[in-house]
């Protein structure tokens, strides 16, 4: 017998329909009270574990399994999820795929309805839940209407009032800001502290290092590379696989050689012929909804050369506000102009010729049989002609690290991968502004990294426009930074004159990171921002 | 995520103003009530309450515009359509009587065009409209007035078992959802110059070039249905008999809304076994075009 909650002993997993083992052989226990971090690149069987000890698998993914799972000392293979889902509460990546009530209320007694507990004890087990997470405010609202982080706490409380015994946190924080994503974090911490075991999937190392946890795993293609305390992380990880904080870093990159300067846009920098505003808005307003604003008065150009960051919460309006530029959403007062022409003059495929646009969800928009189909879409439908066609193809596919999958069906790939497609389907539309929809999210740290380098570097565009809930995405990459609360501008200028306002930061839902800290601190020194390899050199 | 109808709790709503069990199953005799006639003396009793329930259900214009043009602009074209090709009412009428013929002044291999203008055509088309006019306007006022939150409970209540009630609720749920999902590919798409308005070709070209739109939709649809199963799945859903956290009871005026639809779908039976109702134009037209 033994004290852990969990122990999953020389697990192995291989799906049904995919060759390879998605994990193999792997061994852990997990003890009350501790919080276990797992962090790994995407793909490198995280998901599958969690799914292998929330029974998902092998019951509704099959496949060869092998290995033993014992929760508090009892083998669960031959449980019934019902049996299983009242010790282990799974809370997935995106609460929106969870969530299934249309009231708080029903949502978080969805569990123990199906378990057909009395009225009264639902209504008692669903109000404590909502009152652990301070969030008995929201008990009669539509989930329909909360905003991310509100929905991960009532997907959060769906769980808990089951009163599992143990936690499973797949990548909580992806898609919430990081003001939600540090309240998420801080009642992750408070649950554990009372007794519960977390197992929590998350590479965004940095973010969770606030909340102390005991022990970390890092997995890579499968199996268990480290598992130990934090500080060992950093050793056994690469700073670049990982997100560590920037002083680990700084530490561990000194040793290596200094990065390669980045030369950003240099096609803005070759051109000098053309107007230098490229795209303008003039007292923008707009509203879906008769007298319910989502844009207000909105001002601003955006020239050859910027690397525009659009920062600000979930529900700002920044897809709003990205949309217009496109002509997708034509402004209820105002006007925008691209290129020197009304967008409610021009149709959204005359625009796609001069400003690009990456959706946030890949899934929305892949189709075709294979990547190279997909890619060449864009640049069919704008007439370019069929050889350049191919060389765009070609080459949109390098940038984003994805040469070899060119005969390959675009939805038979991974979540990374295809928001890969989705981006490359748009770079060989060879637009002069890229505009990207939160292009990181659901990416590794390591890919993101790399395909934002060379789309950076691509000679093609004169202006980047990105919105973004990674503070350091905009530390790294931009030179301007846009911050966008309630529909308004509320700040527009250079990184370092921008986010160096803790106030107004913490105002828009943002927390400083240490990479914006350090920066910071050296600014001084440097004169701008830069990556935490970069200042390890200097 | 499921998207959720444009529902919300309206003061003096007269539709809202009952069980949604009660007008569900009153929903139900108007529409079997409705397609028994083809008589428009019988049909104007059902587009008055059509029109009653409208503008008594305090949902707003603005609200339900787009829904609305949709449906008139639909059963308008269908109206013509039986109109002027004649077609789709001959099965109810065996004589025509001629108002006015347009005859093309060309003939193509030997086949003049006509356009026969007939009291029969004429009533058809109006008797078409009124009665899908009426249906179409009570379907589309049910979104906007039952509580997404109740729909599950609705079917529960109406006799269906747990998982067919559940079911039922996010099937409610998923058109919405749907709708949201086609647009998001649209704008997708069109982002990539992508134009549904160009689209040219013979039938099959056609139908392949709207590959750009079906199949993420689908796509879509598919992934969205697997994520709803493993939700369900890992919170117990389908073990045994649930208990449903929200109740309904039936008042008076519920039982009363419940007699007048049951009465009324008796009545309209009863009245077509008997052999009224059927299509019917105004002797004195027939007797002034030459019958």
């Amino acid at each position: 017998m033994t004290d852990s909650s969990l122990v999953v002993e020389n697990l192995s997993f291989r799906y049904r329909d995919r060759p390879g083992a998605a994990i193999h052989d792997i061994s852990f226990d997990a003890n009350p009270g501790e919080i276990l971090l797992i962090a790994g690149a995407s793909g490198c069987g995280k998901t599958t574990l969690i799914r292998a000890i929330n029974g998902l698998i092998p019951r509704s993914y099959k496949g060869e399994f092998s290995g033993r799972i014992l929760v508090f000392g009892e083998e669960t293979l031959k449980w019934k999820l019902s049996q299983i889902s009242q010790k282990i509460g799974t809370v997935l990546q995106d609460p929106e795929r969870q969530i299934l009530g249309t009231k708080v209320l029903n949502e978080v007694a969805f569990g123990l309805e199906n378990l057909g507990m009395s009225r009264d004890e639902i209504f008692q087990r669903v109000d404590e839940a909502l009152a652990h997470l301070k969030i008995s405010d929201l008990r009669e609202r539509e989930t329909f209407l909360l905003s991310g982080g509100e929905k991960q706490k009532v997907a959060l409380a769906g769980v808990l009032a089951m009163r599992p015994g143990i936690l499973l946190l797949d990548e909580p924080l992806a898609s919430l800001d990081p003001a939600s994503a540090q309240e998420t974090l801080d009642a992750v911490r408070r649950l554990a502290d009372e007794g519960m075991t977390v197992l929590m999937v998350e590479h965004r190392v940095e973010d969770v290092l606030r909340i102390r946890p005991e022990r970390v795993m890092f997995v890579s293609e499968g199996q268990v590379r480290y598992l130990g305390a934090l500080d060992g992380l950093s050793k056994a990880a690469n700073y670049r696989e990982v997100k560590l904080p920037a002083e680990q870093i700084v530490e561990r990159a000194k040793a290596d050689a200094a990065p390669a300067e980045i030369k950003i846009l240099p096609g803005a920098a070759a051109s000098t012929s053309g107007p230098e505003t490229l795209v303008r808005f003039e007292h923008v307003g707009f509203g879906y909804d008769v007298g319910a604003d989502v844009l207000h008065n909105i001002n601003l150009e955006i020239k050859r050369g910027d690397v525009i960051a659009v920062l600000g919460p979930n529900g700002a309006g920044k897809t709003t506000f990205v949309k217009h530029a496109i002509g997708l959403l034509k402004p209820k007062s105002g006007r925008v102009l691209v290129d020197g022409k009304d967008t409610r003059e021009a149709s959204v495929a005359q625009i796609a010729g001069m400003l690009g646009y990456v959706f946030q969800s890949p899934s929305h928009m892949l189709f075709a049989p294979t990547v190279h189909d997909e890619l060449a879409f864009g640049p069919t439908n704008l007439k370019h002609p069929k050889d350049q066609i191919e060389q765009e193809v070609k080459e949109a596919l390098k940038i984003v690290n994805l040469s070899e999958k060119e005969q390959d069906p675009p939805l038979a790939l991974s979540f990374g991968q295809q928001k890969r497609v989705s981006i490359a389907a748009i770079l060989a539309m060879r637009s002069r502004i890229l505009v990207m929809d939160e292009p990181t999210a659901g990416q590794d740290y390591q890919n993101y990294m790399n395909f934002m380098d060379s789309i950076l570097q691509m000679p093609a565009f004169e202006a980047i426009l990105f919105i973004t809930h990674d503070v350091d995405l905009a530390v790294i990459y931009a030179n301007r930074v846009l911050m966008i609360a309630d529909g308004r501008l509320v700040a527009d200028g250079k990184p370092q004159d921008v986010l160096r306002d803790f106030d107004r930061l913490k105002a828009c839902r943002l927390v400083p990171t240490s990479l914006l800290a350090l920066n910071l601190k050296r600014l001084p020194q440097t004169g701008r921002f830069m990556r935490a390899e970069t200042l390890a050199h200097i | 995520m499921l998207v959720a109808w444009r529902y919300r709790k309206r003061e003096n709503s007269f539709i809202q103003w009952f069980d949604p069990r009660a007008w569900i199953i009153f929903y139900l005799c108007f529409l079997v009530s409705t397609l028994a006639f083809w008589d428009v003396r019988f049909l104007l009793p059902f587009f008055a309450i059509s029109l009653f329930v409208v503008f008594t259900s305090g949902v707003k214009w603005h609200e339900m515009r787009r829904a609305f043009l949709f449906i008139i602009g639909f059963v308008f074209f269908f109206a013509i359509l039986t109109f002027l090709t004649g077609r789709g009412g001959t099965e109810l009428y065996k004589a025509e009587h001629l108002i006015r013929q347009f005859k093309a002044p060309f003939a193509i291999f030997g086949w003049t065009p006509t356009l026969d203008i007939t009291v029969e055509r004429a009533f058809f088309a109006v008797s078409q409209f009124v009665r899908v006019f009426s249906i179409a306007t009570m379907t589309i006022l049910i979104p906007y007035s039952l509580n997404p939150a109740l729909y599950g409970i609705t079917f529960k209540g109406l006799g269906l078992p747990d998982n067919i009630a559940y079911a039922m609720d996010l099937t409610m749920r998923f058109i919405p959802t749907f709708g949201r999902d086609f647009q998001l590919t649209m704008d997708a798409q069109r982002a990539r110059g992508y134009e549904l308005e160009k689209i040219s070709g013979g039938l099959i070209e056609q139908v392949r070039k709207l590959g750009p739109l079906m199949v993420p939709v689908t796509i879509h649809a598919i992934i969205g249905s697997e994520d709803i199963i493993d939700a369900m799945d890992l919170r117990a859903f389908g073990v045994g008999p649930r208990t449903w956290l929200d109740q309904l009871t039936y008042q008076t005026r519920d039982r009363v809304l419940i007699a007048g639809g049951v009465l009324i779908l008796l009545a309209s039976l009863g009245v077509g076994f008997f052999g009224f109702g059927n299509f019917w134009v105004p002797p004195a037209l027939i007797k002034l075009f030459g019958g």
